[in-house]
Parts: C-alpha cells; sequence; structure tokens
C-alpha cells in the first residue's frame, strides 16, 4: 500500500531524512520507534505533506500513485491520515463544522452525497462515543481548551469519520494517562482492517502493548538502523537505544510515563 | 493640480425647502460656520491615513434627486423607513403609529417640535473632531426623528434603509435623531445601500439621547458600492443606567468613515461597542470611535475586527477618555486585525487618557495574518485550500456576527461576507 524509497527530507536546508526506505501492506500495523530528533514527526510530517519540509530526493507511492505530486488536500482524500502530535487549536471554527466539512470533502471526492447538519451530527455523537468524548466537545472549537488527552481522542474521532487507507498516528500516546490511552488504543485497534495501513511513531513501547504491531522499525540519525518484529520493542524496552549505538538522552527515562507536556 | 485646501462653496448649497423653519434656520447657520472648511490633509491628525481617498469634486456637490423615486422593495422583517437620497419614501414605508412612539420625518414636524429638535442636532457630536457632521448640518434636506417616551419599548427592530441612486454625481446627507425616554427600549437597523454608478457622497449622521435606564441597540451597515465615498458619524449620550449597544458592520470603499462617539454622562451607564471591518481590491475602511466615561461607575466594551484583502487598507482608531470625576470606571477595548494579503494595510491606534485614579481600563491590538499551521491542519483533513481560508478567516469575526442580535442582519452579512471570499480565496 505505502512504499517509501530513499527519502531524503530537509527542513530550512537541514537534513533531516537521510534515505528512509519502507513498505507497508494493506492490514498491517507498523511502529516506528526512535529517540527524539530521530526524524519520526518528520516523516509523518513529510508524508501528510506539510510544505515546510522539502523532500529533496526519493520516492513514496501510496497504492501505486505518487504521493509526493499531491498537495495535503489530495493526499488526505485519497486516504491519508495524520493525526498530529500537537493537534492545533482553532477557536472560533466550531469542531462539529470543521468535522462535517472535512466528512463532505472526502465523500464529495468519492461522488457521495454529502451529509446534512443532522445526518453529520447522529454520526458525530455515535463516533465520540467510541472514544470516550463527551459530544458537548463538538460544539467547542476546534480543540479549543482541550486538554492533551480530549485532542489526541478528538483526532482518534476524526480517523475514524474520515476512515484513511492509511492512518499516521504521530506520538499518539504522548500526554495521556493510563485510561485514556486505554481509550485511544480502543479507537486505534477499531480501525484495524484489511484494507487499511496503520503507521505509529512513537518514543516509547508503552503504546505497543495495547496496540500490538506486526512490524517494528527504528528511526535514528534519519535512517530506518533496525526492523523486526513486536519482539524489538520489548527489547528497546528493555535495553534503550544504546545496544544499536544510538545516543538517547531521553531513554535513561523511559521507565517513567511520557512527555505530559500538552 | 493641487487639491483644494478647503471645501469648495459648492457644497454650502442646500437643496430641499420642505422643512419646518427652526431646522432650515439651523441649516443656514451650519452653513455659514462651513465657509472656509479646510479639508482634511495628511497632516490632520485625526485623517492621516485616509485623506487621500477623499475625492470631492464639484460635480459631487449637487443634491441628488429624489423626485419619482419609489424606493427599494427590500423584505425586512419588522418596521421599515426608507429614505432616498436623505428623503424619506413614505410610500415605501411601514411602521406602526402608536402614541409612545414618535416616528416622523422632519419634514412633518411641527414648528414647535422641529425648534425643540434644532436646539439638539449636534450636541452629541463633538463637532470639532468630526467636521463633516457640520456638513450634513447644513445640508439634509429631510430627517427621521424618533421619540421614545417613557418606558416606551419598540416591539420589533426598526430598519432604516439608506439608499443613496448615483445615476448622477452628487450627493446625499441622511440624518437621525433618536430620543430615548426615561427606561424606554428600541432596537435601530441603519442600512446604507446604493445603486448606480456615478461618483457619490453620502454624509450621513445620526444621533441617539439615551434618558435614564434607556436600552438602545442601533445595528449598522455599510453596503455601498465601489462609487460612494461615505463620511458618517453616529453620536451618543447616555444618562445614568442607560445602555448602548452597537454592531457596526463595513464593507469597504472608495472612502469610508465613520465616526462613533459616546457620552456617558450619568452613573452605571454601559456601553458595547462591536466593529467588523472587511475590505478588498483597493478599497478603504476608517472607524475612529470615541468613548468617553464623563460619569463614574460606568461600563465600556469594545471590540473591532478588521480584514483587509489584496492592496486594500482599513483604520482603526479608539479613543478612550476617562473624565477626572469617572471612578470606578471599566473600559475594555480590543482591536484584532488580519492581513490577508502582503499589499494590504491596516493602520490601528488604540488611544487612552485617564485622568481618574481608581479605573479598570485595558485595550490590546494586534495584527496578524492567517495561522499557516491551522491551515495545514484544515487541509490534512481532505478540506479545500479555499475552504480552509474562509473558514479561518470567518473565525476571525464568527464571535461579533453572532452577537448581531437581528438574525435577518446577520443573515444579510453572511451572505455579503460570501462574496467578499469569493473575490478574495479565488481558485489556485
Amino acid at each position: 500500500m505505502l512504499s517509501i524509497k530513499n527519502l531524503h527530507a530537509s527542513v530550512e536546508g537541514k537534513e533531516i531524512l537521510k534515505g528512509i526506505n519502507l513498505e507497508i501492506k494493506a492490514g498491517e500495523v507498523h511502529a516506528i520507534m526512535g529517540p527524539n530528533g530521530s526524524g519520526k514527526s518528520t516523516l509523518s510530517q513529510v508524508l501528510a505533506g506539510n510544505d515546510a519540509f522539502e523532500v529533496t530526493s526519493g520516492d513514496v507511492t501510496l497504492n501505486g500513485e505518487n504521493l509526493l505530486a499531491k498537495v495535503t488536500e489530495e493526499r488526505a482524500r485519497e486516504g491519508v491520515f495524520l493525526a498530529f502530535q500537537y493537534p492545533v487549536e482553532i477557536p472560533g471554527v466550531s469542531n462539529l463544522q470543521f468535522m462535517r466539512t472535512a466528512v463532505n470533502a472526502m465523500r464529495h471526492h468519492k461522488g457521495e452525497p454529502e451529509m446534512n447538519a443532522a445526518e453529520f451530527m447522529k454520526l458525530a455523537r455515535e463516533v465520540s462515543k467510541q472514544v470516550d468524548l463527551d459530544p458537548a466537545f463538538l460544539k467547542r472549537g476546534v480543540n479549543e481548551g482541550f486538554s492533551g488527552g480530549e485532542k489526541k481522542r478528538n483526532e482518534i474521532m476524526q480517523a475514524l469519520l474520515l476512515q484513511p487507507k492509511l492512518a499516521i498516528l504521530d506520538e499518539t500516546d504522548s500526554g495521556l494517562d493510563i485510561d485514556a490511552l486505554k481509550v485511544v488504543s480502543d479507537g486505534v485497534n477499531a480501525l484495524r482492517a484489511e484494507d487499511r495501513a496503520i503507521l505509529m511513531v512513537t518514543h516509547y513501547q508503552r503504546l505497543l502493548d495495547y496496540i500490538v504491531p506486526d512490524y517494528v522499525h527504528v528511526l535514528a540519525d534519519g535512517k530506518i538502523v533496525k526492523s523486526g518484529g513486536r519482539e524489538l520493542a520489548l527489547e528497546l524496552e528493555e535495553r534503550g537505544y544504546g545496544w544499536l549505538g544510538i545516543k538517547d538522552e531521553a531513554t535513561a527515562d523511559s521507565s517513567a510515563l511520557s512527555n505530559s507536556a500538552n | 493640480m493641487k487639491p483644494a485646501s478647503t471645501l469648495s462653496t459648492a457644497f454650502l448649497h442646500p437643496a430641499g425647502q420642505a422643512l419646518p423653519e427652526p431646522l432650515l434656520a439651523l441649516r443656514k447657520q451650519r452653513g455659514a460656520a462651513l465657509v472656509d472648511m479646510p479639508l482634511p490633509t495628511r497632516k490632520t491628525e485625526n485623517w492621516k491615513y485616509s485623506s487621500k481617498y477623499l475625492k470631492l469634486t464639484d460635480e459631487m456637490a449637487v443634491s441628488l434627486p429624489t423626485a419619482g423615486k419609489t424606493g427599494s422593495a427590500l423584505a425586512v422583517p419588522g418596521y421599515k423607513v426608507v429614505f432616498i437620497n436623505g428623503v424619506m419614501i413614505p410610500e415605501a414605508s411601514e411602521y406602526p403609529d402608536l402614541n409612545n412612539i414618535l416616528i416622523q420625518r422632519f419634514g412633518d414636524l411641527s414648528d414647535a417640535e422641529a425648534s425643540e429638535l434644532a436646539e439638539r442636532l449636534d450636541t452629541t457630536l463633538n463637532t470639532k473632531e468630526v467636521q463633516f457632521a457640520g456638513l450634513n448640518s447644513a445640508r439634509f434636506e429631510d430627517g427621521l426623528m424618533i421619540r421614545l417616551n417613557p418606558d416606551a419599548v419598540l416591539d420589533q427592530p426598526l430598519f432604516i434603509i439608506h439608499e443613496v441612486t448615483a445615476d448622477a454625481s452628487g450627493s446625499a446627507f441622511p440624518r437621525i435623531f433618536v430620543d430615548a425616554g426615561r427606561n424606554s427600549q428600541i432596537t435601530l437597523v441603519e442600512e446604507y445601500i446604493s445603486s448606480g454608478q456615478e461618483a457619490v457622497l453620502v454624509n450621513s449622521v445620526t444621533e441617539f439621547t439615551l434618558a435614564e435606564g434607556a436600552n438602545v441597540t442601533n445595528i449598522r451597515l455599510s453596503m455601498g458600492g465601489e462609487n460612494v465615498q461615505h463620511i458618517g458619524a453616529t453620536g451618543v449620550t447616555q444618562q445614568r443606567s442607560s445602555r448602548f449597544e452597537s454592531h457596526c458592520v463595513g464593507f469597504g470603499g472608495p472612502l469610508r468613515r465613520h465616526d462613533l462617539q459616546v457620552r456617558m454622562e450619568g452613573e452605571g451607564a454601559e456601553c458595547k461597542l462591536n466593529g467588523v471591518v472587511v475590505t478588498q481590491g483597493t478599497q478603504h475602511y476608517d472607524n475612529h470611535t470615541t468613548i468617553e466615561h464623563v460619569a463614574a461607575h460606568c461600563d465600556s466594551e469594545e471590540t473591532y475586527r478588521n480584514i483587509a484583502a489584496d492592496k486594500s487598507h482599513a483604520v482603526f482608531n479608539g479613543r478612550i477618555h476617562i473624565h477626572q470625576d469617572a471612578q470606578k470606571s471599566n473600559a475594555n477595548m480590543n482591536n484584532k486585525n488580519l492581513l490577508l494579503s502582503t499589499g494590504a494595510e491596516i493602520d490601528t491606534k488604540p488611544e487612552l487618557e485617564i485622568y481618574a485614579d481608581d479605573v479598570k481600563c485595558a485595550h490590546g491590538a494586534t495584527i496578524g495574518q492567517l495561522d499557516e499551521e491551522s491551515l495545514f491542519y484544515l487541509v490534512s483533513r481532505g478540506i479545500d485550500r479555499r475552504e480552509a481560508n474562509v473558514l479561518l478567516t470567518m473565525a476571525f469575526i464568527n464571535e461579533l456576527v453572532a452577537q448581531i442580535p437581528v438574525e435577518a442582519v446577520r443573515d444579510t452579512v453572511q451572505i455579503r461576507l460570501n462574496q467578499f471570499f469569493d473575490q478574495a480565496f479565488q481558485e489556485a
């Protein structure tokens, strides 16, 4: 489904991704782990089409189509979804209006009729239950005043509404307490499907206890340095990144809950 | 050719004699005071950013004809009074005949009523600062007098439609005076529209006097065309415990100037001033507001938002003056500005003058662009880039549009905003 070949990308002239190769088949869940600064978030942003990052060489295809040739909104309509590490707050645009506009953009693309406000409200209420988000949040501004956990649940809610082909989850576990982590994981597991690929980007293995990946890759200094099965994550948990020759200051702290900065 | 430095004498000839004698006398007196009135230049502080947009020609000095005009067939919910080129069109107007609320054109006032009105016209405005109010007083041909007796409540909004028909060059001088008695209530919608394409001047003045406990809401829509220079002023005086609420929504033009002056003269008065301005192309809009806290224990809250696209230019000057005796004043002013293009310009100047020592006073002004991160977030969900721009721009003013208390006005505003968005964010 997703094929990444020798992907190089830089931001403000500094090369962050230095030749990524990755193949993800439909139905698979892949986890990319790595220390801070290894390029995990850059990879997510590049796949979603953030033009703050410049792709200097390489190819990315989704179901055989050149993804890099498409602008962000086209990628989204083709089925790429990025759950942001730091979802942005947009006061003045209601969450409901935002999600309905997005769902209708997708339906329009597929040639399906748009959903009216009442139909969408019904759907949104159901899905919000699935991520344990009070429907009152639908009326608020997008992410406005949401806690870190509420923002992450709001991201998963959007994924459930938009039903992407490729869901990229950027540090979806950060800032979550254990209960929220379970809710979010249940949401992600509900996304698992034969025709969908999931790429999880995470610093810690904790999330992988709840969302069990088929493959684990270790990203360091812009390259994938090791790939393996689920057991690789456990090994990293036990031994840190050091045995792979990777420096990571944060790993010393990996037994603690991940950063709850937001 | 060097622009004239004083108002052309062509502007000193009022038309229309169908007014009671005391008003004709007032007009004459105000006209005499305009001889050699200096026109604003870049050096005129309160016209600094706008003087270059003022382009008065002698052709524009003529009063626009009203004969044979029938008035627009605008469907408005509630009561309406239609004026064309500053003169009321009774057959297009619909309003109730109540014994406690007088709604009457100037031309129909008795000499005694007109004499009383003449004493009160221009008293709500600082005419030294708002020079063009004097021009209106020298030239108005008609006007609307609304007097609410104590405790009178108008049960529906009153729409005053001021249409200017620009089939030829000329000018119009719309005038409104509202005398809101003790504990009376009214919602007044002023809508300025235009037809025709020739260069015209609209020079309007609206005044409100609020007696103790009066509650007045004024919605002002500036919707004239690209050929209309509009210089308008609104003056308000407030007595004890009265409340004045204003919603000014303006779309740009070759020259748009609105001076809004509120004087809170009685303790416990309260005013809330909201403003939304959008400009595009090479349009201009200038809002100058003054809030005078004369008495103690008054609250003012002012929120203005400007959005400027293309090469347009918006100006906001907000002055709060807290007089020495106005202890326990509470004043809050906020002005946020959004530039949609690198060629657009917004000038903002909050001015605070505080002479009392026990007051709460806050002000803030910001200028920014649409947030790239928010835009990326929206398009990453498949939302069209144009739509995302519209959502974010609308988000900037949503709160103020939502506060407009008349649904039909909100709808009208939204339709005009959609036209603005169509122009401002064309498909790539």
